[in-house]
C-alpha cells in the first residue's frame, strides 16, 4: 500500500488520530524509517561496556545493532551483519567479544570500529572487486553516535540536529538522574528486565503521561496496597509505590505536564518530596550530596520531582528511583521494553536497594501494578480493529495548554496535552521526507 | 530494609545431611504436591498459610543467581508483598485477570538434599507448569524448597526458589505464583 503524505497528514489532526497509527503495518514499516531511521535513539548506557571488546547487542527500530567498547575508549554503535554472508556477528545479549569481532561462519574478522581486519586465504581475492578498504568489506557504522553523560544515543541520518538540540528541555531529567549521584555519574546495575506488551509502541509512550487512568486501570493493586498497609497500620515503600495510583482526581489535576520539541516531556513526581527528609535512607542521601554540593544544591537536586520523563523514540526515564524504561518496537501489535535500573555512584548503599526495589515491584514482569496496563493496552489494540469508529481522542484541555519559550506547560495535570505532543512529532517525522535518507544503506522508501 | 534483609540465607547447598525416615520423605512430596495443588485451585488463602512467618519467595532473573540483594528478581516477595498480590488477584476489577489465568503444575523428581546451617530441610524438585489466559504458556525449572517445622508438626515454607529455565527471556507479565 502507498501512504502518501497527504494520506499521511490526514491522519493526524490537531485534537485527535485515526486508529490506523496503531494497527496499519505499512504505518510501522514506514514509523521504523522516518522515525527510527532518523531520530537520536538510546542505545545503552556506557556502564554497560566499561572494557575494551565489552559489547551490548540491542535495536534501534527493525535494526538489530552492537554498542561496543573499542581500543582507545571509544563507544561505536554497528550494526549487527558481517559484510560477507550477511549473518548477525554476534548473538543477541551482552558480553566481550575480545579485541576484534570474528564471524562464526567463514571468519572473517573485523576492529572493534568495524573495520576489517583479515579474511582467511586473502590470496582467493586477488584480481577480484574485493577491497578491504572499500566501505562494502567494513560493518557499517550507525551514521551518528553521541553520549550524553554516559547515555549512549545513535542517529541512522547522517544529517540533523545534534543530540543537544534534540533533547532539549527534556535534557535536565537526564542531568538530574546523574546529579544525584554525589560524584555525578550513574551505572547500568542489578541487571535489566524484558517484558513483552502485545501492543503498539505509540500506546505506552500515551500512557506514560496519562493521569486519567491511574485510578481506574489500577484499582486491584492500589486497592489492594492500601488494604495491606491498614493491616499493617504502616505504609512501607513497597507499598507506597503501588498506593500513589489511588489519589483522587484532584491530586492528579494538580500535577504538571511539560511538552519539548520531538515529542519529549515530564510529569511532575507523584510522591510528595517532603518525605525525602521523613525516611531513613532520603536522609542519608541527601547528606551525601550536601556534603559535596552544600545544603541548598542538595535540596535543589532532591526536589527536582519527576514521575515519567519520556524521551520519544528512546523511552522513559524515572529519576527519582533511577530506572529507565527502555521502548523498543518490535511488530505494529508488539513491543518490547528492557527496564533498566541504575546506581547512583558514591550514593549510600540504601538508595540502589530502593531503585532495585521499585524495578522489582513496579517494573518487573511479576509486578502488580503492569498487568492491568498491558491488558488495556492489548484491549485498545484489539478494539481499533473493529469498525466500530475511526478516531481516538485526544481532547482533554485542548487549547488550555500554555506556550513557555523551550516548550509548553498544562494548566491542568489531566491535560491531554503529551499525547498531541507526540502526535505532532510523529506527524513532523512521518511528513518530512527530506532527510530519511539513510547514509551508506541506499534504502528508498516508495 | 526488611525486604532486602541481607541476613535472610538464601543458600540451597546443604551443609548437613537430613536423616528422615521413608514416612517423613512421604510427607515432604505430599507437601509439595499440595503446595502447587492450591495454587491451581486458586485457593491462595490456603496456599499463603503454608509459608513460614518470615519465609521468601523467590524466582532469579539470572542463571545461578546469588542472591536477590544486588541484581533484580523475576520474584522476590515475603509475607507482605505476598499477601499484596493475592489481594490485586482477588480484586474485582483486576482487569487483567478478567479471565483469570489459570494453570497446572507438575511436580517432580523430589529430592531430599540435606538441611542448611539452621536447619532447615532443603528439597529438590522439578516443576512444568503451564499456565492459560488467552494464550498458552509453558514455564519450567528447578525449585528448591527450604522447608522449617510448624508449631502444630506440619511443614513450613521458609524459602521457594524457582529457577527457570528461561530466567533471561523475555517476558509477558507473571501475575501468578509458579
Amino acid at each position: 500500500m502507498t501512504l502518501s503524505n497527504e494520506a499521511l497528514a490526514e491522519l493526524v489532526r490537531p485534537d485527535s488520530v485515526n486508529k490506523r497509527v496503531y494497527t496499519d503495518p505499512d504505518i510501522f514499516s514506514l514509523e521504523m524509517k522516518r522515525i527510527y531511521g532518523k531520530a537520536w535513539i538510546y542505545v545503552g548506557h556506557e556502564s554497560q561496556v566499561p572494557n575494551t571488546g565489552d559489547y551490548h547487542t540491542t535495536r534501534i527500530g527493525d535494526q538489530d545493532v552492537i554498542m561496543v567498547r573499542s581500543t582507545g575508549g571509544a563507544v561505536h554503535v554497528l550494526y549487527n551483519r558481517c559484510p560477507h554472508k550477511g549473518a548477525k556477528l554476534l548473538a543477541d545479549g551482552d558480553g566481550n567479544t575480545g579485541k576484534f569481532f570474528r564471524c562464526p561462519y567463514h571468519a572473517w574478522t573485523y576492529k572493534l570500529d568495524g573495520k576489517s581486519l583479515a579474511v582467511p586465504l586473502k590470496n582467493a581475492m586477488e584480481g577480484t572487486c574485493y577491497d578491504p578498504a572499500h566501505p562494502d568489506f567494513s560493518m557499517r557504522k550507525v551514521a551518528r553516535v553521541e553520549s550524553y553523560r554516559g547515555f549512549v544515543f545513535a542517529s541512522q541520518s547522517a544529517e540533523g540536529p545534534d543530540l543537544r538540540s534534540f533533547l532539549g528541555g527534556v535534557i535536565s531529567s537526564i542531568d538530574n538522574m546523574c546529579d544525584r549521584s554525589p560524584v555525578g555519574e550513574v551505572e547500568v546495575a542489578g541487571g535489566v528486565f524484558r517484558v513483552l506488551q502485545p501492543s503498539n509502541w505509540k500506546v505506552f509512550y500515551e500512557n506514560l503521561h496519562d493521569t486519567m487512568h491511574a485510578r481506574v486501570t489500577h484499582e486491584s493493586s492500589f486497592q489492594a496496597a492500601r488494604d495491606e498497609a491498614a493491616a499493617l497500620g504502616e505504609m512501607p515503600f513497597e507499598l507506597l509505590i503501588m498506593d500513589g495510583n489511588g489519589e483522587p482526581y484532584e491530586f492528579w489535576e494538580k500535577l504538571e505536564l511539560r511538552a519539548y520539541d520531538n515529542g519529549h516531556g515530564y510529569m511532575e513526581g507523584i510522591f510528595d518530596p517532603a518525605a525525602a527528609t521523613r525516611d531513613p535512607v532520603s536522609r542519608a542521601h541527601f547528606e551525601s550530596l550536601s556534603s559535596v554540593h552544600g545544603e541548598a544544591r542538595a535540596r535543589e537536586i532532591l526536589g527536582m520531582n519527576r514521575h515519567n520523563t519520556i524521551i520519544y523514540g528512546s523511552g522513559s526515564p524515572h529519576t527519582v528511583f533511577q530506572q529507565f524504561r527502555v521502548i523498543r518496537p518490535i511488530a505494529v501489535n508488539r513491543t518490547m521494553v528492557e527496564i533498566q535500573t541504575f546506581r547512583l555512584k558514591g550514593a549510600p548503599d540504601g538508595v540502589f536497594d530502593r531503585a532495585l526495589t521499585y524495578a522489582n515491584v513496579i517494573n518487573s514482569p511479576s509486578s502488580n501494578v503492569m498487568p492491568d496496563d498491558v491488558e488495556v493496552y492489548k484491549r485498545c489494540q484489539e478494539g481499533n480493529l473493529t469498525d466500530g469508529g475511526d478516531w481516538v481522542s485526544l481532547h482533554r484541555y485542548m487549547g488550555t495548554d500554555k506556550v513557555l519559550p523551550d516548550g509548553m506547560v498544562s494548566t491542568n495535570g489531566t491535560s491531554e496535552l503529551p499525547m498531541r505532543n507526540q502526535f505532532k512529532a510523529w506527524r513532523q517525522y512521518m511528513l518530512d521526507t527530506g532527510s530519511e535518507h539513510i547514509q551508506g544503506a541506499g534504502r528508498a522508501v516508495a | 530494609m526488611l525486604l532486602l534483609d541481607r541476613n535472610f540465607d538464601v543458600s540451597v547447598t546443604p551443609v548437613s545431611p537430613a536423616a528422615l525416615s521413608a514416612d517423613e520423605t512421604r510427607g515432604v512430596e505430599q507437601f509439595l504436591f499440595q503446595e502447587v495443588q492450591y495454587l491451581d485451585d486458586r485457593d491462595f488463602d490456603a496456599w499463603l498459610a503454608l509459608w513460614d512467618e518470615d519465609g521468601r519467595y523467590w524466582v532469579p532473573r539470572f542463571e545461578r543467581q546469588a542472591n536477590p540483594f544486588e541484581q533484580v528478581s523475576l520474584f522476590w516477595e515475603d509475607k507482605m508483598l505476598r499477601e499484596v498480590r493475592v489481594k490485586r488477584l482477588n480484586n474485582a476489577r483486576n482487569w487483567s485477570q478478567q479471565p483469570p489465568t489459570r494453570c497446572s503444575h507438575l511436580v517432580g523428581n523430589v529430592a531430599v538434599k540435606g538441611l542448611d546451617s539452621a536447619g532447615h530441610l532443603i528439597v529438590r524438585s522439578s516443576v512444568h507448569h503451564t499456565e492459560w489466559r488467552g494464550e498458552q504458556r509453558h514455564l519450567a525449572g528447578t525449585v528448591h524448597h527450604k522447608l522449617v517445622r510448624g508449631a502444630e508438626g506440619g511443614w513450613r515454607i521458609r524459602l521457594k526458589r524457582v529457577d527457570l529455565v528461561n530466567c533471561d527471556s523475555v517476558f509477558a507479565n507473571l501475575e501468578v505464583f509458579i
